[in-house]
């Protein structure tokens, strides 16, 4: 059979067992299995999909991801954030709109205490969205904000996705996540940037905190909170100073920084057993989930390598149809953009591994800076209708007076945002490429 | 019959959330053996067995965590329809497609047997300084595969007894 057929052939079963709901690992494994015996038969195409985890096993940064994961669910769960609002509400609370700026800063700080985007969920959701919502803040744009700002939680470091991608594109973690800093940081800037321009425009869309209001609050309180903000920079600090310095390698550096978050929550009377019982188990169940997707995302793209699909793919964009590699990118990302809008990261990591990043190393494109973008898309994945973890649990956790209506009208603006971004940083890979460059050397 | 069905139902489930307990505290294991790593060789004597032993914990939490997480519900679907559908739709379209699942774990298991049965053959040890034996480590892949084949055959069970209306 020709082996753009059994691509198609692969692709479009994928889809279609998906979208019967069943178990997003086991579907991605069987029709990665079932091409291998059908293309190696029995000497050799059964035991692709075992041989898969050693490939995981011996891949030694693997072992930060239950460790940041678990640095979350700490985070998140013996809410450990709620001082740190309430230090960005006071402080920005009399600017108009200053809430919505304050919130994004509280998820970029959150975000570098954590590797997924849900810790800053929960914390958007359940303190911040409330808070704001009762102070007549637009419902929309808030709603847009904690969406966005807790998808930053995967592009600032530390960050599980840019652990996955290194893993498939077999490039330093280390090297990813300096690389995603500057555009996290930039990201977070457009943000405040549409947040300011729209209060200024309309405040109405972000009242001031009153007079009255501001006043209740006594300035030892106020300087006291702004210790707070110490917190996360504490464990940040406690995590990657040791790192940097060299004494202790990344995977060693997030086993301090899980303990140093468990340490603080006891410290703080947080650490109870329901909580401590809770973050375990989400680890567990979150970080075998994973597991299991990229066992069975490896199996399904070792058929791809063995193919050689991808030099088909080369051959069509370059040569049958004559493009230059920058349109193919941009083809890439387009197609990747709109897959993102009805695949879930996970899903997209499986088309992403065994097609895209080959593509992009044959094309000379930097692999740590395609990285940025790939996160980046991810980020709108997450966000985007129909599928999106930011979107289900926004629609979980939100108030009843966001509608489901408003969930997803809010994000466009923010979606917008992100298009931009990654408009930039394709014409500018220092954006991304220069920080590793400088730390590097 | 069912009643047989039902005490295998219990008993995979039972096995499988206590070992998948006793992998969640693996988590913290892997935590000190990873700190004692470090912490030894900033003492100028750094042991040989800690990288190796902290990714052999690793496999072993994913492994034999796996069914457990599958019983607390943990996997992606992709839930465009699904979420749409009643219990009894969910339970007609998952016993269609667990299949796949078995299908896929099924040949994970053929591919790790022949694995364990060589390593035991051969006495196979991992390059390296520490030079561990590998059987240990693949008889507990192995054992996490099966724990998640049997976990997928009482997901099955569930739903056959869902559409005749029982619930176990």
């Amino acid at each position: 059979m020709a082996t753009e057929l059994i691509a198609f052939l692969m692709f479009s079963s994928l889809l279609l067992l998906m979208l019967t709901g069943q178990r997003m690992f086991g579907v991605i494994g069987f029709v990665g299995v079932v091409a291998a015996l059908l293309v190696w038969g029995d000497r050799g195409g059964f035991d692709i999909a075992f041989a898969q985890s050693f490939k995981v096993m011996n891949w030694f940064p693997l072992i930060t991801l239950p460790m940041f994961i678990f640095m979350g669910y700490v985070l998140s769960e013996s809410r450990l954030a709620d001082d740190l609002y309430r230090m960005f509400h006071i402080w920005f609370g009399p600017v108009p709109g200053g809430l919505a700026i304050g919130t994004i800063l509280l998820m970029v700080l959150i975000s570098a205490m954590n590797g997924l985007s849900v810790a800053g969920m929960a914390i958007g959701a359940t303190i911040a969205l409330p808070e704001l919502l009762k102070r007549n803040y637009d419902k929309l744009m808030v709603t847009g904000v904690i969406q966005a700002g807790s998808s930053l939680g995967i592009l600032i470091p530390p960050s599980v996705v840019m652990v996955l991608y290194a893993m498939i594109a077999r490039q330093p973690v280390t090297d990813l996540w300096l690389a995603g800093i500057v555009p996290g940081l930039m990201l977070a800037a457009l943000f405040i940037a549409y947040i300011w321009l729209r209060c200024r425009i309309n405040p109405a869309l972000g009242p001031a905190m009153s007079e009255a209001e501001r006043a209740e609050v006594p300035r030892a309180e106020k300087y006291r909170l702004l210790l707070a903000g110490l917190l996360p920079l504490g464990i940040f600090a406690i995590m990657m100073v040791p790192f940097v310095m060299g004494y202790t390698r990344l995977v060693e550096s997030s086993v301090i920084g899980a303990l140093a978050a468990v340490a603080v929550s006891w410290w703080k009377g947080r650490m109870t057993r329901d909580v401590w019982e809770t973050c375990l188990r989400q680890t567990l169940s979150v970080s075998c989930m994973f597991l299991w997707i990229i066992l069975a995302a490896l199996a399904f793209g070792a058929i791809f390598d063995g193919l050689r699909a991808v030099d088909f793919v080369r051959r069509l964009f370059l040569d049958d149809l004559g493009l230059n590699r920058w349109q193919v990118l941009i083809l890439m990302q387009i197609s990747f953009i709109l897959m993102g809008t009805f695949l879930d990261d996970t899903a997209m990591l499986v088309i992403v591994a065994p097609l895209y990043i080959p593509i992009v190393g044959a094309l000379d494109f930097d692999l740590v800076w395609y990285g940025v973008l790939y996160t980046i898309t991810c980020q709108i994945a997450y966000m985007t209708p129909p599928f999106g973890y930011n979107l289900f649990l926004m629609r979980a956790m939100a108030p009843d007076a966001v509608s489901l209506a408003d969930i997803y009208r809010s994000i466009v603006p923010f979606v917008g945002l992100m298009v931009l971004g990654l408009g930039l940083i394709m014409a500018f890979p220092q954006i991304a490429l220069w920080l590793p460059g400088v730390v590097m050397n | 019959m069912t009643a047989a069905l039902i005490t295998y139902v219990r008993w995979v489930e039972r096995f499988n959330h206590v070992m998948g307990r006793g992998a969640m505290y693996g988590l913290i294991v892997l935590m000190a053996v990873l700190l004692y790593g470090a912490v030894m060789r900033g003492a100028g004597t750094p042991p040989i067995w800690t990288d190796e032993m902290a990714q052999f914990l690793l496999m072993g939490y994913f492994m034999i965590g796996g069914a457990y997480a599958l019983q607390l519900g943990s996997a992606v679907r992709m839930d465009l329809f699904y979420a749409r559908w009643s219990d009894r739709t969910r339970a007609m379209v998952d016993v269609a497609t667990i299949g796949t699942l078995l299908f896929y774990l099924g040949v994970m298991l053929w591919g790790g047997w022949e694995s364990l049965q060589y390593a035991i053959e051969t006495g196979e040890r991992r390059r390296g300084l520490w030079r561990p034996y590998m059987a240990p480590v693949k008889a507990m892949m192995v054992l996490g595969i099966v724990m998640m084949l049997l976990q997928c055959t009482v997901f099955l069970i569930r739903d056959i007894a869902r559409l005749r209306g029982k619930v176990i």
